[in-house]
């Protein structure tokens, strides 16, 4: 897995490096329309072209049919049944295309959600840095330390939450730039990248997690936690992050799913791929 | 199994997926929100409809459209087919060949339809839908002149140009829409039974382009034209010098081939965007792959498929781009007639897209788009069956028999569809298959026929009777639909006889003084290019029509109205009642009909003078209908066309066949408009020239009182 999110991950991360000093905007337009041109090209190869247009023209026919034939109320009724029915088609067609796009999909989400879903911490703003243990573990008594590179500065002792198997400090960032945490436990050293500041489009990675190939899958910004200790996950909780348009806050899944589709649409007929 | 299998990993993994994953992308998730788009709309459409009907049956009844309210019948069915002849009908029946027929000859009704003067089908469908003479209708052929400059001009419609147009750089950009004026009069039976509520669904009646607005459907039929505005152009690609010539009704198209690619033009319709028009024209790429038996086609380096030899192409959509955006889109069909040693390929005329029509041809206009979305592209042409490719040897007879069964196949499954749907009212339809394979293979029944002795034969006489029983198995599953109200009419416009030989009335009138060529010409080209009228009293235009050169009507007219024309008109009837072919051989011509005599109605003045009603065996020559004048009077029909109707219509009346018994022993089409009305309940217009053939107040479902 690691593999693959190293490849994913140069993707991206090549895509958005002209856009990093813009708006972001800029790199979640880039993203969209790169992803909407090679889904299209993977939907018109995974789909079945001649059934999508088949159930797309009764769909319409049958739509049309309610129109012409508005004073026939049997008409009407065997029309709305012949929608659903062709309906159904319509997404029974479109079940083989989904199930090949959701693999490449979900890898590309995961990477976008390091670059738009969490902002950087700023230079004195104070965050949580939380440790979770596997179950069996103790906080109370498992002993821990949580040191920080330079910038970086622990502003509270250790919060021990036993019914969460959870450990949590109070990070504060002292200055702009990369820095990390490393969780010094049973003779072992675990290291949690943080970043301070940089520009309007930074990858920032929230966890770093020892967890199940989902979890890997779903927070793919860091290597896997070493084995041997009982530390599940290292997570510093970074400010959420939203795109601004017009004074309205748009969350960016919603911005990339508007904007992708858009593009698709829009490619849709030059590509001349039947959605 | 596999397919359960794989549907239901595919759910689960859907109804697993977190909130980031449930997105599936552009494309599926695309078609996902439409999906659940059509299921929102379809809901509130059902909604509407539900909620709605009361209050719109509420305003049907104060509007006082009960429309069933006094008629006997809740169905009436007409199915034309055109051409249909009786003696062939009646000798299959007796045979045992057509059985369905034969049944309702035996319960219901059979008689031979008187047609109209002169039997031709535009004439004679418009006398059928609006129950008058063709005075009243304003259809005499398929041709009408222009009396200003002696052309051509068709006879059924007007196409012109945008009125308002406002020039940018090299374009000339339309504001208005361009002009399509109907020429055919009066008003259509299904017109006054929509006044009444009563709906209609009306499919390619001749004569019915453009579609006129009435509560119902229609599309189109015979004389709606192609994308170029022709009745029909089709395109023969061909590598064989010798087949490159004028072409009747196509063009032929010289290809060279440079490896196994040949790249060629497909030539579309006038740009009229263009301040100096200009065809528009798309490339075509075809690649020979011998190996494979067949060839690809690359339409403007886009559209690629293979074809194989001796194979149609599926309806396939392409677009002409006339500038700033726009797309005329068009449908056409590809036949490799030959690879080697000479590659050969017919092209259809280019049809207008159903799905997305440059001219409506249809009422409403989104009648087209729903029957194409529903059943598949069609075909949109007028004169759909290309008699002209077969006639100048673009197809083979196998191929034209495949093509036009082709359209025939899909006019049955729109005319089903309109069974299905139409349980209360009119459905009609006109399949013109019948017309154009007897046209194209009547010689097979007439051994004496010139073209068996031009050509050897190919097929035999079996088409014919495998085209009727197949008419007959079509009438028998129809019948199968009808229930206790509901009324058939099977009926035929015209009959058929064969055309063995062609008269040049041109060249008779010039032979006889009537028509004078300009000094030093002995010929003249086609429309009548060298003919001085100054000196000329008398032409023929069209397949049966001679037109006086009248002072004050033509631009160059010598004939004096009145005594001098009436004359005039004698004088021929008489000459041309005596024309014979050879000294002792049979007239040519049995009647001379003269307008004033056979015609009453308002539209007469444009109706010519006088209508030539040929003998069986002849009518009027290839080289007489397009204006040219030659040495030669009557020759040889050895064309395919070989079977005709364009005679002395009393020598080819239709058929009428129902499953309701008639009053009269001798019904005439134009008594089928006036009976339809009388069946829903209504009391036809005055102005209708036919009579109600049914007894009315005899029927099962009669109500008393007196129709509306």
């Amino acid at each position: 897995m690691g593999i693959v999110n190293l490849v994913f991950g140069r993707i991206v991360d090549v895509i958005l490096l002209p856009f990093r000093g813009a708006s972001p905007w800029f790199g979640m337009a880039a993203v969209s329309l790169l992803t909407a041109l090679l889904m299209l090209e993977v939907y018109k190869h995974t789909s079945n072209q001649a059934a999508i247009r088949r159930a797309k023209d009764r769909i319409k026919a049958h739509l049309l049919e309610l129109r012409l034939f508005k004073d026939s109320m049997p008409v009407t009724l065997r029309a709305q049944a012949a929608i659903l029915k062709a309906n159904l088609s319509y997404l029974a067609a479109n079940l083989k295309p989904l199930l090949v796009m959701i693999v490449p999909l979900v890898l590309i989400l995961a990477q976008l959600s390091l670059w738009f879903d969490r902002a950087t911490l700023g230079p004195g703003e104070e965050t949580l840095v939380k440790i979770g243990l596997e179950e069996k573990a103790d906080p109370i008594s498992l002993p821990m330390e949580l040191e920080t590179s330079p910038g970086l500065a622990i502003v509270s002792p250790a919060v021990r939450i036993p019914d969460q198997h959870e450990v949590a400090w109070r990070l504060k960032a002292i200055a702009a730039g990369p820095g990390h945490l490393t969780l010094r436990i049973g003779g072992l050293a675990l290291v949690k990248s943080v970043v301070v500041g940089g520009r309007p489009l930074t990858k920032v990675s929230p966890l770093a997690s020892r967890g199940s190939l989902w979890k890997q899958v779903l927070y793919p910004g860091e290597r896997a936690l070493a084995a041997g200790t009982p530390v599940r996950s290292i997570e510093v909780l970074y400010p959420a992050k939203s795109l601004n348009i017009f004074g309205l806050r748009v969350h960016w899944l919603v911005a990339y799913l508007i904007l992708s589709i858009a593009f698709g649409f829009a490619f849709k007929g030059v590509l001349k791929v039947e959605i | 199994m596999k397919k359960a299998g794989f549907v239901f990993a595919a759910g689960a993994l859907l109804a697993l997926a977190s909130p980031l994953t449930a997105y599936i992308g552009p494309g599926a998730g695309f078609a996902f929100l439409s999906s659940f788009l059509v299921l929102f709309l379809t809901f509130l459409m059902a909604l509407f409809s539900f909620l709605s009907w009361p209050f719109r049956f509420l305003w049907k009844a104060l509007r006082g459209q009960r429309a069933y309210k006094k008629s006997p019948i809740h169905r009436l069915v007409v199915l034309g087919l055109d051409g249909m002849e009786p003696t062939l009908a009646e000798r299959f029946m007796a045979e045992g060949k057509l059985p369905n027929l034969a049944l309702l000859k035996k319960e219901g009704t059979y008689a031979r339809l008187r047609t109209t003067t002169p039997a031709i089908s535009p004439v004679a469908w418009s006398s059928f839908m609006t129950g008058s003479e063709p005075s009243k209708h304003n259809i005499f052929d398929f041709l009408s002149r222009d009396p200003r400059t002696y052309l051509p001009d068709l006879s059924s419609a007007r196409i012109g140009k945008p009125k308002r147009t406002v020039a940018l750089g090299k374009y000339l950009i339309p504001l208005s829409k361009p002009e399509i004026r109907g020429m055919r009069k009066s008003v259509p039976f299904w017109k006054i039974l929509g006044e009444k509520g009563i709906f209609s669904t009306v499919l390619r009646v001749p004569i019915t382009f453009p579609p006129e607005k009435f509560k119902g459907h229609l599309l189109s039929g015979m004389c709606a034209p192609d994308l170029k505005g022709s009745q029909g152009t089709f395109a023969f690609f061909t590598e064989d010098t010798d087949k490159v010539r004028k072409h009747e009704g196509g063009v032929a198209v010289l290809v060279a081939r440079e490896g196994s690619i040949i790249r060629t033009e497909i030539s579309g319709p006038e740009n009229t965007m263009l301040k100096k028009p200009a065809e528009i024209r798309l490339p075509l790429a075809i690649t020979v792959d011998k190996e494979a038996k067949g060839a690809w086609l690359e339409i403007q380096g886009q559209k690629k498929f293979f074809l194989k030899e001796k194979t149609f192409s599926p309806w396939t959509p392409i677009a002409f781009r006339p500038g700033l955006g726009m797309k005329i889109r068009a449908i056409c069909k590809f036949y490799i007639v030959a690879l080697e040693p000479k590659f050969e390929m017919y092209m259809t005329p280019l049809n207008i897209d159903p799905e997305k029509p440059a001219l409506p041809i249809s009422h409403p206009f989104i009648y087209s788009v729903y029957l194409s979305k529903l059943l598949g592209r069609f075909i949109t042409l007028g004169e759909a069956n290309d008699t002209w490719a077969l006639n100048e040897g673009a197809l083979d007879e196998k191929a034209f028999l495949e093509l036009t069964y082709a359209n025939h196949a899909e006019w049955e499954a729109m005319f089903w569809n309109a069974l299905s749907k139409t349980p209360k009212g009119l459905v009609g339809v006109v399949f013109e298959t019948t017309d154009s394979i007897q046209h194209m293979f009547f010689r097979y029944l007439d051994k004496a026929h010139p073209a068996l002795k031009a050509a050897p034969a190919r097929m035999s006489a079996a088409v014919i009777e495998e085209l009727y029983k197949k008419m007959d198995d079509l009438v028998g599953r129809v019948v199968a639909t009808l229930d206790a109200r509901s009324v058939l009419f099977v009926m035929s416009d015209h009959g058929f006889k064969s055309f063995r030989r062609g008269v040049n009335l041109n060249s008779w009138l010039h032979q006889n003084g009537y028509l004078t060529l300009v000094e030093g010409k002995k010929e003249s080209a086609g429309w009548f290019k060298d003919v001085d009228w100054d000196r000329t009293k008398a032409y023929g235009l069209g397949l049966g029509g001679i037109y006086l050169n009248l002072k004050g009507r033509e631009a160059r007219g010598i004939v004096a109205p009145g005594a001098e024309s009436g004359a005039l008109k004698a004088e021929l009837v008489c000459k041309l009642t005596a024309l014979r072919d050879g000294a002792n051989g049979p007239a040519a011509v049995t009647n001379v009909y003269d307008r004033d005599a056979v015609y009453s109605g308002p539209y007469k003045e444009n109706a010519p003078d006088l209508i030539i009603g040929y003998n069986e065996g002849y009518r009027a020559s290839w080289d007489g209908v397009t204006g040219i004048v030659n040495a030669v009077v009557i020759d040889d029909n050895t064309k395919a066309w070989s079977g005709d109707h364009c005679i002395d219509p009393a020598l080819v009346p239709g058929v009428l066949f129902s499953n309701l018994k008639i009053k009269t022993a001798s019904p005439s089409i134009m008594d089928i408009a006036p009976t339809a009305l009388e069946l829903f309940g209504l009391t036809p217009p005055v102005h209708m020239d036919g009579r109600g053939l049914v007894d009315i107040a005899g029927l099962p479902g009669a109500k008393k009182g007196k129709p509306t």
